[in-house]
């Protein structure tokens, strides 16, 4: 695989919807009521319902994941909330290399909200083949 | 309600304690709800779980309740796994978590609880699979 510091990988797109956080809720277990609740969530100080830190996050592992394919190993995975989301909204996902060290890679992942604020940022190692 | 002192003393006394052990098999089932909720459609997933999947199997985080008299919610600050072998379906997957951390920031609406919590993940060869890290704000 050709890859050079700087390098962008493909954008993946996601539109959540509020359906999608319940079925996450029940898929993960999360039943914090702020994720399908909308009178909960507003009496917590929040806008509505927002998506779960780990949805957007399992979102970063699609965009890595689809990108590496089989050609090498996640290897470690860390993302940071910055911010809230809220449900019917497309939320973009991209990654970019910021360090090759041998089959060592690191990308900075990060997500964005329409108005191309970064609420979710991370880092991806993977070990390339 | 108590002061961000009050739930850290509290809390405190868990640091590097492990809390008990849960194991979970990973059904090809569970595994495909999950994909599908987080809209992932990679044939990959029949075989293997996600990369988050893992804390589907187990609740990430301990002790939790005993922050609940400070604050009104909580917030998940973040995120971090190291994956050491991979999870296929139908390993059986142990979890072992602890709190690793505790202690207060202020915010821009007062006192903010920070939790930092690990949890292991170990499959039926007793071969260690993932660390999960994470950060759990209570405000």
């Amino acid at each position: 695989m050709k890859l050079h510091v700087g390098q962008e990988i493909p954008e993946l797109i996601k539109d959540p919807t509020t359906r999608q956080l319940v079925q996450y809720a029940g898929a993960q277990g999360d039943f914090y009521e702020i994720h399908y609740d909308q009178e909960y969530a507003k009496s917590v100080g929040l806008p509505g319902v927002i998506l779960h830190g780990l949805l957007k996050a399992a979102f970063l592992g699609q965009l890595v994941t689809d990108w590496l394919g089989d050609r090498g190993t996640l290897k470690a995975f860390e993302v940071s909330y910055r911010g809230i989301d809220v449900p019917g909204r497309p939320y973009r996902c991209h990654g970019k290399v910021t360090k090759i060290d041998g089959g060592d890679v690191e990308l900075e992942v990060w997500g964005e909200d329409p108005a191309g604020k970064r609420t979710t940022v991370g880092v991806a190692t993977v070990q390339v083949d | 309600m108590i002061t961000t002192a009050e739930a850290i003393d509290r809390l405190k006394t868990r640091i590097g304690v492990d809390g008990p052990e849960s194991t979970a098999l990973v059904e090809a089932g569970h595994v495909r709800r999950f994909v599908e909720a987080i809209g992932d459609p990679n044939p990959r997933w029949t075989r293997e779980a996600p990369p988050t999947f893992l804390v589907a199997l187990a609740p990430v985080s301990l002790h939790l309740s005993d922050a609940e008299d400070f604050g009104k919610g909580w917030l998940n600050g973040g995120n971090r796994f190291e994956y050491l072998a991979p999870v296929l379906i139908g390993d059986e997957i142990t979890a072992k978590g602890r709190v690793v951390d505790v202690y207060d920031k202020a915010g821009a609406s007062g006192n903010m609880l920070f939790i930092i919590f690990e949890t292991d993940y170990t499959n039926q060869r007793g071969e260690r699979v993932a660390r999960l890290r994470g950060t759990m704000i209570r405000r």
